[in-house]
């Protein structure tokens, strides 16, 4: 249009002495509005350029895994991580992201990763596992021991803003020279010599395609696609045409060859990925081959350079055969323009196109671990920021258990439904694995169908807790050792308390039975519910908030009396972070999901610190443990070694609801915490208890991921005692059912059993020394 | 607003990261021992991410005893991460030494002293709150450590009184005396 203008005013000029006075004016405005046209089109080409050119997604990355002499990990596991990471298996590795492996010895050369810390350099490693545990790392080169290494971490879902375009920015420099050389040949020959528009060029393209009888070449410069691809809809006018031809010139006007390559190899569309489109060589390396284009070769660049003329006519997954005549033309260019020796094409072209099978990175592989980084990224940064800055998030997801755990929920649903006779799908379940000392939260389900992205149960479904609550009960005694220990006889016979309103309330046992005195460990053990509930209207419902509130339950709770049976309602991450609080000796970690949020360019934006809160008093927190384990080992979670090993220490809790609506689990060993929920959404009963549903996916889940490092640390203020449990006296070297407790020091009973007896050689210790040392 | 200090809880924070102990003599400090160590006699370093099982008496699995075997040294990624957290606390980047601290501590979660060295790089950065809170949670870990327990407990005493707490403070300096007599 602005041509024909052009052409109109050579016209006005010659007639201007005759209609002068009528031309004159028309001339004015036309002559202003070109000018305005070509500076608004200037404003824009400009304004794309050097302000923010594209809207990046954010990354999410998994935590990386550190490689380290002593680290648990199974040589299947480091598989199933580099092969997450796309490590590519080769008999001898010789580039970053290459593997090679001999039954328990990996040798590989690991990627260079920018991390909020600092880089993390390419290195080349020797991993020898065994008997579950990394035995050495060692460099390669010089033989030595590697101390530490840390592999780069698994991408694990994209925040996409709401036009679902998906791009890997690229720097011009990162980008091998093959790659660049390939595309100038084919697309745009004399790149580096117009102006933007290339007449020749066009003639040539016209020539070339006249030749091959079909359409080989394009016209268009690599500028003017990019100003196609950047600026303007796909319409085909003539209007359009001439834009992008002023535009080009503009941009040539304006910037660098190298700043328009640049923006180009980011920009031009390769393909599509669902409701995602495929920007840029960096994205579509990792879409059709699954790695960063540093790793590729040249046959792969030819392919890709081949898709720019028609990323869905040759698609190399649906067209494989179109594709691999586009990627052997494009390497017969390469010779003919001196880019590659006549071997080297032979070579690639006798090599299969390499595309990974279709994968769907656009659906989000863990969306309830996604839903939770999300939301917590909602605190500190606006919805669009989050989607189209290109934030590199790093959280603390551990692929590993989040599979884990997922097969195992889902598994043990299907077993339980088969096994009670309810139709598939009737059961629903979620939970939470974390770190114990640091809060970190290692995965997240929220529902057993993993990538599932609705309602997430983990965060959001609010259910009654049941007996999963007792322990702040206890906590709340045993913080009193002047009244409570372990020891303390408490009285699990009938009880009837009458409210200030004088309504009445007469809990009972899960079994319907009274167990008369029971010492305070074996109460909470077994989960015994009258007994709990005198012990927790003894302390008072208060205090019992209290505690609940310093163990990181935030909402506000009524207290009635039966909330210290659990009549009160939790998310599975509340109840998480409860469990936390006691896990850690009492030091309370608010859970985290991030541990750190780079900018598109490295520049650390925010960190999310590791911070304790001293929340309660550690030696309670530590009796509390104790009890905890000995409900694993003879109470309530006895059922859990039928399956894990008997050295694998355990301290949990189960939970049943009325009527057997909801069924819980939380239990810790040494280093990870896990809280398993199992019922239905409409809130029916589901037949199952604490042990008979929620207890099974967490035995699973550990017998898979099994456990290292001690469950109790010492603490200063314990000392331990032989208990007789009939009286909860001292039982010194006498009473046949003795049991070594812990007491608050001073706490302990100075009474003797009336089966203790004194002086005997301590035979116990004797031989439990002989067990440690063996 | 109580002014902050800041150099001198910086000098302190150095101080404790580069000698290893605000209070005692000896130091660690490229020494041939292990830099975990940090002056600690070794018979009385904290029994690192492994406990000492009780005795058990109740059926034939006592809940107390722990079998699985406890490493018994340091493992070489934490003595990395800890030298390497020296060095950037030496250069001044303390926002960095606290990052890989944090990481050894992923690593091994129950090492007290590497919760010490991240209360002292809290102090230096002025966060007196989470310092005191993580030197409690080194105390909390290091029973026995009576040596790394007085410094925390001065650390403590340092974090109180940048906070303007001087009873508070004087109270950790008992608790720091009665464990120096220990």
């Amino acid at each position: 249009m602005a041509q024909r203008r052009k052409r109109g005013r050579k016209k006005s000029r010659a007639k201007k002495l005759q209609r002068r006075s009528f031309w004159l004016p028309i001339l004015a405005m036309l002559a202003v509005f070109l000018t305005v046209y070509i500076a608004y089109l200037d404003f824009q080409v400009r304004q794309q350029f050097d302000g923010k050119r594209w809207s990046l997604p954010a990354r999410v990355y998994a935590r990386p895994l550190e490689l380290y002499a002593g680290l648990p990990l199974t040589p299947d596991a480091l598989d199933m991580e580099l092969t997450s990471l796309h490590y590519q298996p080769v008999s001898s590795p010789r580039r970053p992201g290459e593997v090679s492996r001999n039954r328990n010895v990996f040798h590989l050369i690991t990627r260079r990763f920018v991390y909020w810390d600092g880089e993390e350099a390419s290195r080349d490693i020797r991993v020898s596992l065994s008997n579950g545990v990394i035995e050495r790392v060692t460099h390669v080169a010089s033989g030595k021991d590697a101390s530490l290494v840390r592999l780069d971490p698994v991408l694990v879902g994209s925040f996409y803003p709401s036009h679902n375009e998906d791009r890997v920015l690229v720097k011009l420099e990162d980008v091998p020279p093959p790659l660049v050389n390939a595309l100038i040949a084919v697309e745009d020959h004399g790149f580096y010599s117009h102006h933007g528009i290339a007449p020749l060029s066009i003639m040539r393209a016209l020539w070339a395609n006249i030749r091959a009888r079909e359409v080989v070449q394009g016209g268009s410069t690599l500028t003017q696609q990019l100003v196609k691809n950047f600026f303007l809809s796909s319409e085909r006018t003539l209007t359009r045409k001439v834009n992008e031809a002023i535009m080009a010139l503009l941009l040539e006007w304006h910037y660098e060859k190298d700043e328009i390559l640049e923006a180009y190899l980011n920009e031009v569309y390769l393909g599509q990925d669902g409701n995602r489109s495929i920007h840029g060589f960096g994205l579509a390396s990792h879409f059709y081959f699954e790695r960063p284009l540093s790793e590729l070769s040249v046959d792969q660049f030819a392919l890709l350079v081949g898709l720019v003329k028609g990323p869905s006519y040759y698609n190399p997954r649906t067209h494989p055969d179109r594709a691999t005549r586009r990627r052997n033309f494009v390497l017969d260019v390469m010779v003919e323009q001196g880019v590659i020796s006549r071997d080297e094409a032979s070579r690639a072209k006798s090599r299969g196109l390499g595309v990974s099978r279709a994968m769907n990175k656009a659906i989000d592989t863990f969306p309830a671990f996604l839903d939770m980084v999300r939301r917590q990224l909602r605190r500190d940064y606006r919805e669009e920021d989050i989607t189209s800055e290109g934030l590199r998030i790093f959280t603390t997801l551990d692929p590993q258990v989040q599979w884990q755990f997922e097969k195992a929920l889902d598994k043990r649903l299907g077993i339980l439904e088969r096994n009670h006779s309810m139709p598939g799908g009737t059961l629903e379940g979620a939970g939470v694995v974390t770190t114990i000392q640091g809060g970190e939260v290692l995965a997240v389900a929220g529902s057993r169908k993993p990538g599932f992205s609705g309602f997430n149960r983990a965060l959001d479904a609010n259910r009654q807790v049941g007996s999963v609550i007792k322990p702040a009960v206890y906590l709340t005694a045993l913080e009193h050792p002047e009244h409570y220990t372990l020891a303390t006889l408490l009285d699990d016979g009938p009880l009837t308390y009458t409210a200030p309103n004088r309504t009445t309330w007469s809990p009972n046992n899960y079994d319907r039975q009274f167990h008369g005195m029971t010492p305070l460990y074996l109460a909470l053990a077994n989960s015994y519910n009258v007994a709990t509930a005198r012990l927790g209207l003894d302390v008072g419902i208060k205090p019992v908030i209290a505690t609940l509130h310093d163990l990181g339950i935030d909402q506000p709770l009524n207290a009635y009396p039966s909330l210290v049976l659990g009549a009160v309602e939790l998310s599975p991450m509340q109840v998480t972070q409860m469990y936390q609080t006691i896990a850690s000796g009492g030091f309370q970690t608010p859970l985290r999901a991030i541990r750190a949020v780079l900018a598109a360019d490295g520049a650390p934006l925010q960190s999310y610190p590791l911070r304790v809160e001293a929340a309660i008093n550690p030696d309670a927190a530590y009796l509390v443990t104790t009890a905890l384990r000995y409900a694993s080992r003879v109470g309530t979670g006895r059922s859990l070694y039928q399956v894990l090993p008997s050295d694998m220490d355990i301290a949990g809790k189960t939970g049943t609801t009325d009527d057997m609506r909801d069924s819980w689990y939380a239990g810790y060993t040494g280093d990870r915490l896990a809280v398993v929920w199992v019922g239905r959404d409409d809130n029916k009963s589901s037949g199952l208890s604490g042990s008979s549903g929620a207890l099974l996916v967490w035995r699973d889940l550990f017998a898979r991921l099994g456990a290292s490092g001690s469950l109790q640390s010492d603490v200063e203020g314990i000392e331990y005692f032989r208990i007789d449990p009939a009286t909860g006296l001292r039982a010194e070297q006498g009473c046949e059912n003795g049991v070594e407790l812990p007491f608050i020091k001073g706490s302990e009973p100075v009474a003797d059993a009336p089966c203790a007896k004194h002086g005997l050689p301590l035979q116990k210790p004797v031989d439990w020394f002989k067990e440690l040392f063996q | 607003m109580i002014p902050i200090p800041y150099s001198r809880i910086a000098c302190l924070a150095l101080f404790v990261i580069v000698s290893g102990t605000a209070c005692t003599t000896a130091t660690y400090h490229r020494t041939p021992s292990p830099v975990i160590e940090q002056g600690v006699p070794a018979s009385e370093r904290p029994a690192v991410s492994s406990e000492a099982p009780r005795p058990g008496g109740y059926q034939e699995e006592p809940p107390g005893v722990q079998v699985y075997p406890a490493p018994r040294q340091q493992p070489a990624a934490v003595v990395a991460l800890l030298d390497h957290a020296e060095q950037q606390a030496n250069n001044g980047d303390l926002p960095a030494a606290a990052m890989t601290l944090e990481r050894a501590i992923r690593i091994d979660s129950r090492n007290p002293v590497l919760w010490h060295h991240l209360a002292s790089v809290r102090l230096a950065e002025g966060d007196a709150i989470q310092a005191e809170q993580l030197a409690k949670k080194s105390n909390a870990l290091a029973a026995g450590n009576y040596a790394l327990q007085a410094r925390n407990w001065d650390l403590i005493a340092e974090a109180r009184r940048t906070r303007g707490d001087a009873s508070g403070a004087q109270s950790a300096e008992q608790q720091k005396r009665a464990l120096q007599t220990r």
